[in-house]
């Protein structure tokens, strides 16, 4: 588990574990931010996607990692670690 | 020309790139079994012909595509296990790198720092080699699983490279 | 890229490689290589400077064409200091694709 642990963190950090660690933290707060301005949102869509298979919802939970991360300004993942 | 002593100071991508020493095992310890060592030489494959006569691909871990082409998919922990087909016509301005993992932002000012292709073509003008096959073939280099890899994309691209695009010749280059 | 190389000299197709880490190529045994001390994503060399990008591909065409042994990795050894102040020289006198 601890391996996996660090995997990911290296893979959302580009190389960097510490970096990893708070990109995790930072794409909820990017997240967090966005609902704070409670504005409607299509929750059939949601009701939708939700039905999609496991891997696909895995690997939505990864795009939409890197999209919050992207909008965010901050891009880690230039390859120069 | 600008004088010496105003050129912008040392690029810091410099630092630690000569050499790169332990590269293999740096990586190898961020993505456990992510690297590999093989225990046999490929014995060579002479070239059966001149170069002006040879016919000549490309293939390239950098990720490039045509534009209008599918994104390669750099979210997954684990890579992408597809691969692209570039037309050996492109230029600079058909391409597109999505890729993490490597700086390419000079290749986006000229994709030819990682994928010669315009290169290659005035090679081909010039008459130094035959021909460019009509496709070079472009992938990911973050590839989490080798066996998977050797097995899919390896074969899958090996296989068009010979028996497809009839190459007399294979230039290779990593990102 | 050593696992297709190998798989497609395997096949019966003479291959070569570029390399910026000499020990990853060295550990998969790629059937020929070009070394160049570059950082990652630069193999050619840097943008716009087509005489270096060239003399790459003219290397890996002529380890392609006299290598005896399988695995050599032969150096070019062409210093990144130099390539990138080239390039910035020929970026600012205006060459562009």
């Amino acid at each position: 588990m601890e391996k996996v642990i660090r995997f990911v963190r290296l893979h959302l950090g580009d190389g960097n574990e510490e970096v990893g660690r708070k990109e995790i933290e930072k794409s909820w707060i990017e997240a967090t931010r966005v609902l704070l301005r409670y504005e409607p949102v299509d929750r059939e869509f949601l009701d939708r996607v939700l039905k999609a298979d496991d891997s696909t919802l895995a690997l939505l939970y990864y795009r939409l990692h890197f999209h919050l991360i992207r909008r965010s300004g901050a891009w880690v993942h230039d390859g120069s670690r | 020309m600008t004088a010496a002593g105003s050129l912008p100071g040392p690029d810091p991508r410099e630092a630690g790139t000569q050499l790169r020493p332990g590269l293999w095992h740096t990586i190898n310890s961020r993505y456990p079994g992510s690297m590999i060592t093989k225990p046999d030489f490929v014995p060579l494959v002479a070239l059966r012909k001149p170069l002006s006569e040879c016919r000549v691909t490309f293939v390239s871990s950098c990720g490039v595509h045509l534009k209008n082409d599918a994104p390669m998919e750099v979210a997954h922990p684990f890579g992408d296990f597809t691969f692209r087909r570039v037309p050996s016509t492109a230029k600079h301005g058909d391409l597109i790198i999505h890729q993490l993992k490597y700086p390419h932002d000079d290749a986006d000012l000229d994709i030819n720092v990682i994928f010669p292709i315009e290169r290659l073509q005035e090679l081909a003008a010039e008459a130094v080699i035959g021909a460019l096959t009509p496709e070079f073939f472009s992938f990911i280099g973050y590839n989490m699983d080798p066996e998977r890899f050797e097995a899919i994309v390896a074969r899958d691209i090996a296989a068009a490279v010979v028996e497809e695009q009839r190459a007399d010749v294979a230039l290779l280059a990593p990102a | 890229m050593g696992l297709i190389q190998r798989e497609i000299e395997a096949r019966g197709v003479p291959t070569v490689s570029v390399t910026v880490a000499k020990d990853s190529t060295a550990a998969i045994k790629a059937p020929r290589a070009v070394f160049v001390p570059w950082p990652m994503g630069h193999h050619f060399g840097a943008p716009f400077h087509f005489e270096v990008q060239r003399r790459v591909l003219f290397a890996m065409l002529e380890l392609l064409q006299n290598a005896t042994q399988s695995g050599e990795i032969r150096d070019l050894p062409i210093k990144w200091a130099d390539v990138r102040r080239e390039a910035r020289i020929l970026t600012e006198q205006g060459r562009r694709l």
